[in-house]
Parts: C-alpha cells; sequence; structure tokens
C-alpha cells in the first residue's frame, strides 16, 4: 500500500531508497509478497541441503501430498477472509470418504454416482454449519467444534471404526493416476483454485466476501446479502473437504475412518503463513495455498533427512511464527529511520 | 507565559504534506479554537502535540522543555479523543483510573472500595449520570463520553486539556453542562485546546482561534470582534452565504407518496407512521436516544420490526431484509461512519465501487475499466481528497470518508435516500456541498429523510419535520411556518409545546 501512495505525489522528492529497503518495500506492498520471499528461500534451501530434493520423483511426491491439504485450505482461506472459520472441515472430509465408501461397497452404487453424493452431502454439511450459525448468530469456531464432533462421531458410527475395503478401480485413477505426468490430485487442487481465486478477485461476490471480512455491518447496510454469502462459503468448504476425503479414498484404495485427521489445523497455519488474517478481510486463497506449499516442501525435507517425524510439527509450527513475524518485521524495518 | 509552544512544526506523510512550518502557543487560563475543514491538519496537530506523532522538522516546546528530548513533558498534555475508547465490559472506576499502578489504586492489587470512593467524587463533578461500579457499556453514550472527559481530567500534573469535538453526541443541555466544566477548568488555570466544526460552539467558548488550511496556519486571531462569515472565509478561502436555504424549490404533490410507514414498531420505538413524498426532503428532530435512527434501520431492514408495514412505491418491503430494500431503489446512510460505513481493509476505490458492483459485470466479471470510471467520476464529483484512488481508506480524512461514502451510496441512483446525520464531524464548506447534492436529488425527484440533532441544519434543508420523543412521533410541521420553540417542545417531550423555550 505504501508504494502505490508514494508514487503519483510530492514530484519534488523522489524517495530514495538503498536497494535492500527498496526490496524489502516491494515485499511488504505486494500482499504475497511474504509468502513467495518464503517460498523462494525454502525451496533453494531444501536444493542446496539435499540431492534427492530436486528430481520429478520428489516433486511428484510433494504434489501429490499436497492435494488434499491443499483443497481443504482454499475453503477454508475462504471462510478466514470471511472472518469464519470451520473447524468439522476434516470431519467432514473424513465422513464423506467413508459414505463414500459404504455406497460403493455396501451398497455397489455406480462409483461415479456415489462420489457426486458425497461430494453434495459435503455441500450440505458445510451449508448446514453456515445455516445454524447464521440463523442462531452463533459463534462459527464454537459452533463448528461441535460439529466436528458430529460428523466426526457419525463416520464412527457407520464405520464403528473398521476401514472399508474394496473400493471399485473405476475411481483409483483420481488418486493414482497421471495427466501429462502430474499426479491427479494435484490437477484438480489447481483447477479449484483457479476457479476460486477468479471468483475471489474478478466478480462481485468475491469482493463483497472481502468486504464482509472488513465490515460486516457496514455490509449489511449497503445491502449485501451477508448471510447468503456466509453460507455460500461454507457450502464451498464441505464441498471442497468432501473432494479431498474422495480422493484421498481413489488413492488409498480403501476408505480409512481417519482420513481427514489432520486437515483441520494445518490448512489454516497455511492460510496464516500464505499471509490470511486470522481477523478476516484480508489475504487470498492462493496465498494460503502457498502457504500449504511451504509446509509441504518442509515436512518432505524432513523425511529426505530421515529426521523424526516428531520434529515436522515443531518445525511447522515454528515457520507459523515466523511468517506471522516477518510482515511486523519488515514493517518495522522500513519505519525505522522514516521518522 | 505560554504552556506549551510549537515552532515551525512540518510533518509529511507519504504524498502529503499533513503540516506546513506551523506554530501554535497555549497560554494557561486560555480556551484556545483549533479550525480548519477536514484535511486541514488538526489531527496531526493534535497528534504532534500528545507526542503520538514526531515532526519531521520544528520544535515542541512544555513548559519551556523540549519535550521531544524529554518525552515525559507530555504527560502534562490530556487528550480527550474524538471517538469513544474505553473498556466497555469494566467498570466506571476502573475506566477512570486505568492503568491502577500509575494512579495510586493498586500495586500488586487493585483496592476497589478506594478506587470507587474517588470515582464517586469525579462522578459528581463531571455530572456523569452512573454509579462507580456500572459498567461502561450499560451507561448511555453522553455519560461515556463525559466519562472520558473526566478520565482524561483526574490526571493531577496535566496543565493542556485537548478536546477533539467532544459534543457531537451530546444534546444541548448535556453541552452547556460540559462547557461549564471547560471554564472552570480554564479557571484554574488550564489551557484548553476544543476542536469543533459548531460555530455556536466555537463562538460561545473560545478566547483565541488558530485557523488551519491544507497543512499551513492561516493565523491565530482573538475571538472577540471575530464574526462567523469571517471565520468562515478564512477556514475555506472563500466565502459562504450563511443565509442560504436548500429547500427543493419546486412543490411537492400531496398524492405523490414514494414511502409510507403505517404503525411500525420495533427496538427503541413503537408505533411510527408517516409518508415520505417524492421530491421532498423530510427532517427528522430527536434528542439522542429518541429512537430516530432505529425506526430508519428498521424501515431499511438493518432491525427486524415486530409490527407494522413499509411501502416503497405501494410495495411492501420485506422485514429484515437490507439487500431487498437496496434492490428497490432506498439507500442508508448511517451516522456510524466507522461501524457501518467505511470497510477499513479496503482501499478507496474498493470502497466507493462496493455498492454498484452488481451494475459494473460484464459476463459476471467486474469490468475494472467501468469500474475505475465511476470511482474517478465520484471522487471528482464529490471532491475526495486522496492522492489515489489505491490509498486504503483509513488513511483519509473523516470528512473526506464522510464524501466518498455519500458518493457510493449515490452512484446507485436511489429513489428513496435516508441520510442519518451527514453532516456530523463535517466542516462547514463540505456540510453545504452536502446540502446542494440533497436539494439537486430532491429536485430530481429522489425522497430524502434527513435525520439530524442540528436544528438549523434542517429548518435550511426540510420542507416537513417529523418531530420524535422517546421512541414515538409527537408531530409533523411544516418548516416555513413554524418556529423553532415548537419544534424544541414537540422533541423534549413538553406537553405544551408552545410555552417551552
Amino acid at each position: 500500500m505504501s508504494l502505490e501512495t508514494t508514487l503519483p505525489a510530492a514530484p519534488s522528492k523522489p524517495p530514495k531508497m538503498p536497494p535492500m529497503k527498496a526490496l524489502v518495500s516491494r515485499l511488504v506492498g505486494n500482499p504475497l509478497g511474504g509468502v513467495i520471499a518464503a517460498l523462494v528461500i525454502i525451496f533453494g534451501a531444501s536444493c542446496a541441503l539435499s540431492p534427492h530434493f530436486l528430481t520429478s520423483f520428489n516433486m511428484m511426491i510433494i504434489a501429490r501430498a499436497l492435494a488434499f491439504v491443499g483443497l481443504v485450505t482454499i475453503g477454508q482461506s475462504v471462510l478466514m477472509i470471511l472472518g469464519e472459520l470451520d473447524l468439522s472441515v476434516g470431519a467432514i472430509g473424513g465422513l464423506a470418504g467413508v459414505v463414500g465408501g459404504i455406497l460403493m461397497v455396501q451398497l455397489g452404487l455406480n462409483p461415479w454416482l456415489s462420489l457426486g453424493l458425497c461430494l453434495l452431502m459435503g455441500a450440505g454439511c458445510g451449508l448446514l454449519n453456515g445455516a445454524l450459525i447464521t440463523q442462531l448468530r452463533l459463534h462459527s469456531l464454537v459452533l463448528t467444534i461441535g460439529m466436528a464432533g458430529v460428523y466426526g462421531g457419525a463416520n464412527l458410527v457407520a464405520t464403528k471404526g473398521v476401514a472399508i475395503t474394496g473400493i471399485p478401480r473405476d475411481i483409483s485413477f483420481l488418486g493414482r493416476g497421471l495427466v501429462m505426468g502430474v499426479p491427479v490430485p494435484f490437477v484438480v487442487l489447481l483447477v479449484c483454485l483457479a476457479v476460486v481465486a477468479f471468483v475471489m478477485f474478478r466478480t462481485p461476490v468475491g469482493r463483497y466476501i472481502y468486504a464482509i471480512g472488513s465490515n460486516p455491518d457496514a455490509a449489511r447496510m449497503l445491502g449485501i446479502r451477508v448471510n447468503a454469502i456466509r453460507m455460500g462459503a461454507f457450502a464451498l468448504a464441505g464441498f471442497l473437504s468432501a473432494l479431498a476425503g474422495i480422493l484421498m479414498v481413489a488413492r488409498l484404495g480403501t476408505a480409512q475412518p481417519s482420513i481427514g485427521d489432520t486437515w483441520v489445523l494445518a490448512p489454516i497455519a497455511a492460510a496464516v503463513i500464505g499471509g490470511v488474517a486470522t481477523t478476516g478481510g484480508i489475504g487470498s486463497p492462493v496465498g494460503a495455498v502457498l502457504g500449504a506449499v511451504i509446509i509441504g516442501m518442509i515436512e518432505d525435507i524432513i523425511v529426505l533427512f530421515g529426521i523424526s517425524p516428531y520434529w515436522q510439527s515443531v518445525v511447522s509450527g515454528g515457520i507459523v511464527v515466523l511468517a506471522i513475524s516477518f510482515d511486523a518485521l519488515a514493517r518495522r524495518y522500513l519505519n525505522r529511520d522514516a521518522a | 507565559m505560554t504552556i506549551l509552544q510549537i515552532e515551525a512544526v512540518r510533518k509529511t506523510y507519504p504524498g502529503v504534506v499533513a503540516l506546513d512550518h506551523v506554530d501554535l502557543t497555549l497560554e494557561p487560563g486560555k480556551i484556545h479554537i483549533l479550525a480548519g475543514e477536514n484535511g486541514a491538519g488538526k489531527s496531526t496537530l493534535i497528534k504532534v502535540l500528545t507526542g503520538l506523532v514526531a515532526p519531521d522538522e520544528g520544535r515542541v516546546l512544555i513548559e519551556d522543555g523540549d519535550a521531544l528530548a524529554d518525552r515525559a513533558l507530555f504527560t502534562k498534555v490530556a487528550y480527550v479523543p474524538q471517538e469513544l475508547s474505553l473498556f466497555g465490559s469494566m467498570t466506571v472506576a476502573e475506566n477512570m483510573f486505568m492503568p491502577f499502578d500509575r494512579s495510586g489504586f493498586g500495586h500488586l492489587t487493585v483496592s476497589r472500595r478506594a478506587m470507587e470512593k474517588a470515582a464517586a467524587d469525579l462522578i459528581q463533578r463531571f455530572g456523569i449520570h452512573a454509579k462507580p461500579g456500572h459498567l461502561v457499556n450499560r451507561i448511555s453514550v453522553p455519560d461515556q463520553q463525559l466519562l472520558q472527559i473526566a478520565r482524561a481530567a483526574c490526571r493531577e500534573e496535566f496543565r493542556v486539556l485537548i478536546l477533539d469535538e467532544p459534543t457531537s453526541s451530546l444534546t444541548a443541555n448535556e453541552t452547556e453542562h460540559l462547557f461549564g466544566i471547560i471554564r472552570r477548568l480554564r479557571d484554574d488555570g488550564c489551557a484548553i485546546v476544543f476542536v469543533s466544526h459548531k460555530m455556536e460552539e466555537i463562538f460561545e467558548l473560545g478566547d483565541t482561534v488558530t485557523v488551519l488550511r491544507n497543512g499551513r496556519s492561516v493565523g491565530t486571531y482573538p475571538m472577540q470582534g471575530m464574526t462567523e462569515g469571517h471565520l468562515i472565509q478564512l477556514m475555506s478561502g472563500s466565502s459562504v452565504s450563511l443565509e442560504e436555504k436548500f429547500q427543493p424549490r419546486f412543490a411537492v404533490s400531496e398524492n405523490d407518496t414514494i414511502l409510507s410507514a403505517k404503525h411500525i414498531s420495533g427496538p427503541g420505538f413503537s408505533d411510527a407512521s408517516f409518508t415520505l413524498r417524492r421530491g421532498e426532503i423530510l427532517g427528522f428532530a430527536g434528542l439522542v436516544g429518541a429512537g430516530r435512527s432505529e425506526l430508519m434501520q428498521t424501515i431499511f431492514g438493518y432491525h427486524r420490526a415486530t409490527s407494522g408495514q413499509c411501502f416503497l412505491d405501494g410495495e411492501e418491503i420485506p422485514r429484515g431484509r437490507t439487500d431487498r430494500a437496496v434492490a428497490m431503489g432506498m439507500v442508508y446512510l448511517s451516522e456510524e461512519r466507522k461501524h457501518h460505513g467505511i470497510f477499513p481493509l479496503l482501499s478507496v476505490r474498493e470502497n466507493i465501487s462496493l455498492s454498484v458492483l452488481d451494475r459494473m459485470k460484464r459476463g459476471g466479471i467486474i469490468s475494472s475499466r467501468r469500474e475505475n470510471d465511476v470511482v474517478a467520476e465520484t471522487i471528482r464529483q464529490f471532491d475526495v481528497r486522496t492522492s489515489s484512488a489505491a490509498k486504503k481508506i483509513v488513511h483519509l480524512s473523516g470528512g473526506n470518508q464522510q464524501k466518498a461514502i455519500i458518493g457510493r451510496a449515490m452512484a446507485r441512483r436511489p429513489r428513496v435516500l435516508i441520510f442519518d446525520e451527514p453532516t456530523k464531524g463535517i466542516d462547514i464548506g463540505t456540510k453545504f456541498q452536502i446540502y446542494r447534492i440533497m436539494q439537486q436529488l430532491a429536485e430530481e425527484g429522489v425522497g430524502i429523510i434527513l435525520v439530524s440533532s442540528e436544528m438549523t441544519e434542517l429548518q435550511r434543508c426540510a420542507s416537513r419535520i417529523i418531530t420524535m420523543y422517546s421512541g414515538r412521533i409527537t408531530g409533523s410541521f411544516d418548516q416555513a411556518t413554524t418556529d423553532v420553540n415548537t419544534l424544541v417542545g414537540a422533541i423534549i417531550g413538553a406537553p405544551e409545546t408552545r410555552h417551552v423555550a
């Protein structure tokens, strides 16, 4: 922001900046600056540290692992920009997976029909969250903690905790296949991200989402359909979680009840790393997914080095703290001798 | 003798010179008015005086000490901000003495009883209608305002008190009461800096006035011998006619109703019925808390009506649906600019275009060319002063934010427009601009409701004035044939309206 304001006015004194300062200023000015800088640094460091990192095989592993959390991240980041949060996305993903398994294996339905039904169910679960939040005026954090219990419990009731095996081969392409050498789930992620980013940046609804996140009361005063948009965003998050759940089933070949257990905090961390404000109104799904890429790369390098996986969360937690400090530190650096 | 003196202070922000070699001298026992239009640099100057902002150049002397070197000197300056900044879920006494260790009411534990006892004295001195143990968000807004002043004034060591538009949510009685307190502080030898856009207050209270324009000091003058016309001229650099009236010049026909409310009840008001005609400016007068804003917000659908109906052009407006009200051609401009108006995280451009995005899309996509055109036109037409449309709106001065919001509402081309205190905290030049816009719109056939606490504003603009008292409509008056006393009687709920001054 500071960049844009310095440019047109004050023709008498063009601001002179040392190159380091100009670089920091540019990164702060661009909303994606922080995450891109971090991405480049970590990517470069990983390439230097391990000869196995920059191989097509390893890249494919990262891409495939990333796809599932990435899909959930898209939905969660849109909710966060709105100023909401859904802690039941993981449970919805898991429930969609096992429901898919039941429909395909136990009821013998057509796999593609089952897949469609699961996605609908996911969107329905999200819509139910949204409807309860908007109609009963509940806090989304509290309500979705409760709903996570409901959906997760339904999952266990249906499966008794046992995985459903024998998923038809028809859909395994979705989880294991390649399109021009790229894993299918990753392609699905890119397509979803492109669609959602387009809506967020170029359409009125996207602009309304930023407006609601910035000031929900003022948005209502302007006649924006705040509750309808909120419900739509929850439905989207549910839909994307269900999609991730189904893709995971297709990849594993079994419907595990534990699918989605790790899809709650990682997407929030990814969104924060990618510049999405927890208070709403700031950030973008693109940044959030880039944040997920960072987490994915770190997890990968930890595996490559053979470090105990227990260190993973220590490192990714540290990265979150670093990422949110980056912006504040950069601003302080810029202002240091401005006075 | 001087308490505080600033010399040749200069402060620039990216793209703007906020203060350009400004001098100011504050003397004890004097009330010093700071006057100037929105964006003239008053807020920045106050920030320099309170030490919140360090100037790029110049000196700040407090009791002959260099305050920029010894920042402890700034504790001698007490400041009451315009916006309420209190801890809502804490008690009156706690708010008064926060932070407790500095006010001497607790180092390890807070001695609540002693604190409430001390608070009781201040409450009495400042005439606050509350008990020390009351929670702040349970007391009225005027009382909160007074509490904020009491909080600033209970610091023993202060020699300068800065009040930034302290009366914007006070009624006439409360304002009078506050002025009494200010005068007493002045007589105790305190230097007062008073910022206000209300001419009556400036002339009633001021001893000296410093006028700012575009970041420069136009000069400092004694208030004695100053006239309203001259002061306005100094502030704006041009002259406006105070006698100018803004009633729509065409007669409206009796049966050309555009909006009608029938026995509508909701939060804070009950059984309100009235009609608004096409091409009319209908004023709503009443005290703070009379239920005017609540009534308008309910008609607009922001609150849900508990009974009654509203019709726009014969079509019923559904309850609690602002989106439908807007789609039917209604726009409401709230007095709460910060809470209901601006989107602080978005740019000026995004703030303005938000109301008309649905009309500037092409195949579902926002056309950035059309958006830029509309925004540029609005910025030009409403004289929004910003270095760039991409600037975040929070970086604009309050008056320019207000102009941007009004421009946004107009871009929608509404059929019914509700203005709720549109000129609160706005300088007189901009005020007249807004009046002219209202007049023009009314003459084009828009129905306008003007909710205002300023009688002069209603008399200047409205053709008809409806009065409210304690949640009920108490009368409807033709502006041309009604005197102020009758109106004032109706808004204070006097049974025999004609005998009340």
